[in-house]
């Protein structure tokens, strides 16, 4: 059986991949999927909580988040292509009207 | 206690006055001036009538009302007066109904609302000097920054908005700390209380009881916010701009009454509940008042402006008065008492006839005159009263207040040192040179500029506002005796309760 | 578990059921009415009314509903949950008649039935927020708030600021809502549950690890932090609160900020207090010191929210900026960690709901006329437009916090609450924080009343309405000022949350 440790390196390393892409990259497509990543971290630290302690509620817990990435999905690539309608452009830095 | 009510119909007509007036149509500029005056007056009687109620033998706080407020935190709408606020209270209603005629002539735009913040700054300061529990006070003493702000910011010279923005700052940040060290204070008293209580009465009882090092930060921060209200010296650059930029009514209310609530805040709030840091600190707090005495004579001196000459004068003026409020003797809180009426009356009239030139010939450069004497007689008499009267002549006002704060501080115990009497004196002749000076420089000599020659004299009204004023000033100078029986008493109780604590600091 | 038991669930969930009628009601009606849309606006603040009602019913009950087993449950009822419901039902109904009096709105008009729906899912997903104990309630429930909120933030999507502010809220509002999940696995992991009542007793217990549980906390309140704009997650705010429409902006400052609040408070009473003493100060587990944690993030929350607020020149952005350092101010009166404390934050939201959509609805009425936001157009504004400058006057005097304002009641119980814990350096810290804020408020004040007018200023012409809907707001901002017994009363027995 491979041990719990491995799940938890390997969910944390794409947990960190997911940060580290949405602050540093440029594309709203790319950011988006890189906060797919971070959700599916988290789903794979559920499961593997889950059948390691053999408690059903991060299981559970999955599907909800499933549904919630599904739903951010949509809104936000709804949101995308109205700005993208508006600036014809989906680059981050180009995205600056408001500031400081 | 029965309520009479004697109190609060102080603060009821000038608040009532000031929200009858929002219904005032927009174009009825002369009427709004004769309600004004007319309510300003009927406060003015009000006052009257609770000093012939007044007992002037007692030392307790009278004509007390009392309600419960908040029951939450046991806060009461408790005001009443003893002999130093009744004095306070007397100068603060003759005073607005002066000003608020001599701006007849000046205030133009906006009459109606520069009528109403009159009247509820009226109400701030009048609740100020009535309160008898801290929570009320405080929420006097901040209600009154905002019509200030105002009255400088909209009626005010060039730099008003500099000016009021840097006014309102400063006082802000002090109340705030004072704040903090009310609910600090309340806080502590609730334990051999019982109960939370901002009572005033209650308080002097727990105050004394605080530990030193805890009574010294609370000290700190009632006096800070006071000292930056008297102003003491270093706090006190925001006093001339204000001064300068404000209509010469806001400059008289400022120098008459505003400037007060901080000397009277020390001798009513600091000293009686923290005893035994007054006493620590009051060397300090002596030596910036001499500080203050003769910084602000000196940079008097060397003005150009006449109303600057005069905002700068307060200073060394009420330098004087925080002395005497820390030496710490009958003699000298009863002089820092007389005092404060008497730089509200001198150098109310000074800015009043300083406004009044101004609105003739639109500068205040001492230099642009020279030879007035002979053109407005009746003008430089004036003047020569108000500055005579600045400067401390005895037979004046100024003499007795300056007198009895030399002597006490001679005399004190508690500064134990001749050393400051002697600086603070030389403030006396300070005053004499750069009053004298401006005096000299404006009114004789020649005439150096043709347009003066047009220069029109005192007006009957003008006269007429001048008038009273110097009734006072002959008054106390003459017969000082009906002021100073009033305020014996309570400057003796004060005094009493803070040299009670001290036993072990005075050798 | 019996069908009575279900239903004694249904009926402690009342209004959340009420809201999820109305919601489905206002997509049916849109749906087979479109013609007659423009009664939506009254629809939906009748279903709020109606809402209202069930929550004020809820005031002196206590229960626990949908338990699972052994005192598990996902919904938690008690007074505290119903004063912040109340708090997010009003801003509902000041939401609906800020909506109405936009000009900025009409554009949209067409897509209304979709604007009131998304209120309806934002009001859900907040009472969900409010009254949830399980972390996986808690985590749909902000994202249910989340999600309907970034397409309310991006609503006048032809406006490039405002598709643009909803792409920023929705970058940042991933970021930390995945950090938060995140955070909850690694709860979940070391304790194998998800309540919030259990977690009180695990957490102790399971200290194998308390470096990782550290890091999960702090992971958790990233989320959190993120709804009420706490440094150092408030980057969004600002630049949502100037791109989105003002009444829009106005309800994100004030009903999320406030499921957010009661959320955090929640999380921190139920899972880490287990006791109090006497004079009402808690004792938390030792896992996690959020004390020192709370006074670090509340001083640099509402000293950078006030510094940058100095400079801005948008009076909505300002707004932002101080909305960011009142939330500086509450979580000074969490990190007390005491009832004197919770009393304190529930009467500062009180009257930060008055004061704060007050100064957005007089923003909107002026840019009504104005059609700008910026501060140099509000010159003189305030002798053309007297109503509304005394208005915006009192309502900036209470944000500052003076006399004889709520606002200052606010400032008073706070204040009170932080020396009640003999923590005066906090309190003087927020004190000064007040000095610097009273600069920028007058800022106002002084463009509006001190600065020359410029040419042709419009007239003030409001309608009946509108004079209604700011008086409904200028009265109690002054009322409770003189007389804040009432408020204090309903703060003090809206602190028991259901626990001990």
């Amino acid at each position: 059986m491979i041990p719990i440790e491995y799940y938890l390196i390997l969910s944390a390393f794409m947990f960190i991949m997911g940060v580290i892409g949405v602050l540093t990259r440029k594309n709203a497509i790319i950011v988006f999927m890189s906060i797919e990543l971070m959700l599916n971290s988290a789903n794979l630290t559920f499961v593997t909580f889950s059948s390691y302690l053999g408690n059903v509620t991060g299981q559970l817990f999955v599907f909800f988040v499933m549904t919630v990435a599904a739903a951010e999905a949509a809104v936000g690539l709804a949101i995308i292509i109205a700005l993208f309608r508006n600036k014809q452009t989906v680059s981050i830095d180009e995205i600056n009207i408001l500031k400081w | 206690m029965d309520n009479t009510l004697l109190t609060s119909y102080l603060l009821i007509v000038p608040l009532f006055g000031a929200l009858f007036l929002i219904f005032f149509p927009k174009k009825s500029d002369t009427a709004v001036k004769y309600f004004g005056l007319l309510i300003s007056l009927v406060t003015f009687l009000v006052s009257l009538n609770l000093y012939l109620e007044f007992d002037q033998t007692s030392s307790e706080f009278q004509l007390v009302d009392k309600f419960m407020w908040i029951e939450n935190l046991n806060i009461s709408y408790f005001v009443g007066v003893d002999g130093i606020s009744m004095l306070l209270v007397l100068l603060t209603t003759f005073l607005t109904p002066l000003t608020l005629f001599s701006t007849w002539g000046s205030i133009k735009h906006k009459v109606k609302e520069f009528t109403f913040f009159m009247l509820i700054l009226e109400v701030g300061m009048l609740g100020v000097f009535v309160s008898l529990d801290l929570f009320l006070f405080y929420i006097f003493w901040e209600a009154m920054l905002i019509p200030m702000y105002f009255i400088i910011g909209i009626w005010g010279g060039k730099r008003r908005i500099y000016a009021s923005v840097k006014f309102f700052i400063y006082t802000m940040a002090g109340s705030l700390l004072m704040l903090v060290a009310i609910i600090w204070l309340a806080v502590y008293a609730s334990e051999p209380l019982g109960v939370f209580t901002t009572n005033l009465l209650e308080l002097y009882k727990v105050g004394p009881t605080v530990p030193q090092t805890i009574q010294n930060y609370m000290f700190l921060a009632f006096a800070l916010s006071f000292a930056i209200k008297v102003p003491l010296f270093p706090l006190h650059t925001w006093l001339p701009d204000a001064h300068v930029e404000a209509p010469t009514a806001g400059s008289v209310i400022l120098a008459g009454v505003l400037l007060k609530m901080g000397t009277y805040g020390l001798l009513r709030f600091c000293l009686p509940l923290f005893p035994q840091a007054s006493i620590n600190f009051a060397p300090l707090f002596s030596i910036l008042a001499v500080v203050g005495i003769i910084y602000g004579a000196l940079v008097a001196m060397v003005q150009t402006d006449m109303k600057k000459l005069v905002a700068y004068s307060s200073v060394s003026h009420l330098g004087f008065v925080v002395l005497g409020i820390f030496a710490l003797t009958t003699e000298s809180m009863q002089g820092a008492v007389i005092q404060m009426v008497n730089h509200g009356l001198s150098t109310g009239a000074l800015f009043l006839l300083v406004g009044f030139i101004y609105e003739r010939t639109h500068t205040r450069e001492i230099a642009d005159y020279g030879g007035i004497a002979k053109i407005v007689p009746v003008y430089s008499a004036a003047l020569l009263i108000a500055s005579l009267s600045s400067i401390g002549l005895p037979g004046l006002n100024g003499f007795v207040g300056e007198f009895l704060i030399l002597l006490g501080s001679f005399k004190s115990q508690v500064l134990n040192s001749w050393v400051y009497t002697i600086f603070a004196a030389s403030g006396v002749i300070f005053a004499a040179v750069y009053m004298l000076w401006m005096y000299q420089r404006v009114v004789f000599g020649e005439v150096k500029h043709d347009r003066l020659h047009s220069l029109k004299d005192m007006t009957a009204s003008e006269i007429a506002i001048i008038i009273p004023i110097f009734i006072f000033i002959v008054w106390i100078g003459v017969y000082p005796s009906t002021f100073l029986g009033l305020t014996e008493s309570a400057s003796e109780a004060i005094v009493k309760q803070v040299l009670s604590f001290s036993t072990n600091v005075i050798k | 578990m019996s069908i009575e038991y279900f239903l004694n669930s249904l009926y402690l969930i009342k209004p959340e059921i009420a809201v999820t009628i109305f919601l489905v009601l206002i997509v049916l009606l849109d749906l087979f009415f479109s013609k007659k849309n423009h009664l939506l606006p009254f629809f939906a603040f009748l279903g709020l009314l109606i809402t209202g009602y069930f929550v004020i019913e809820q005031f002196d009950i206590k229960g626990l509903a949908f338990v699972t087993n052994d005192s598990r449950a996902m919904v938690t009822v008690d007074s505290f949950a119903a004063f912040f419901k109340t708090i997010v039902v009003i801003t509902s109904l000041y939401f609906v008649l800020l909506t109405v009096n936009s000009k900025e709105m009409d554009e949209t008009h067409d897509r209304r039935g979709e604007y009131y729906t998304l209120m309806m899912g934002m009001v859900l997903g907040m009472f969900f927020m409010i009254s949830g104990s399980d972390l996986i309630l808690l985590y749909l429930s902000v994202e249910l708030v989340s999600l309907s909120s970034y397409v309310m933030a991006g609503f006048a999507k032809t406006s490039e600021r405002s598709s643009e502010a909803s792409l920023k809220y929705l970058i940042y509002g991933a970021l930390s809502s995945g950090l938060m999940l995140f955070g909850i696995s690694l709860v979940y992991g070391l304790t194998a549950s998800t309540n919030l009542y259990e977690l009180n007793a695990l957490i102790v217990v399971s200290q194998a690890n308390s470096f990782v549980l550290m890091f999960a906390l702090l992971l958790i309140f990233a989320g959190i932090g993120y709804k009420i704009s706490a440094v150092p997650f408030h980057f969004w705010t600002p630049d949502v609160y100037e791109g989105a429409p003002t009444p829009v902006t106005a309800y994100l400052s004030v009903a999320s900020k406030a499921a957010g609040f009661a959320l955090l408070i929640r999380f921190i009473k139920v899972s880490f207090v287990f006791d109090k003493d006497t004079l009402g100060f808690w004792s938390s587990n030792p896992v996690f010191n959020w004390q020192d944690f709370l006074i670090v993030i509340s001083v640099a929350t509402m000293t950078l929210g006030n510094f940058a607020a100095l400079w801005q020149k948008n009076v909505k952005r300002m707004l932002a900026y101080s909305s960011i350092a009142h939330a500086g101010y509450l979580l000074t009166g969490l990190a007390v960690l005491s009832d004197t404390g919770l009393i304190a934050i529930l009467v500062y939201f009180a009257i930060y709901l008055m004061m704060n959509i007050g100064a957005f609805l007089i923003v909107i009425l002026i840019k009504n006329k104005t059609g700008s936001e910026e501060l140099d157009n509000y010159d003189g504004l305030g002798f053309s437009m007297p109503f509304l400058g005394v208005s915006f006057t009192i309502f900036l005097i209470s944000l500052t916090g003076l006399p004889p304002t709520a606002g200052f009641i606010g400032k008073l119980y706070l204040f009170m609450a932080l020396v009640d814990a003999k923590m005066i350096v906090l309190a003087v810290i927020a004190l000064l924080n007040s000095v610097v804020s009273l600069y920028y408020y007058i800022r106002i004040l002084k463009h509006m009343f001190l600065a020359k007018p410029k040419e042709n200023s419009p007239k003030e012409e409001l309608s009946l309405q509108q004079i209604l809907i700011v008086l409904s707001l200028v009265i109690p901002v002054i009322f409770f000022g003189l007389y804040f017994s009432p408020i204090v009363e309903l703060a003090k027995n809206s602190i028991l949350m259901l626990g001990f």
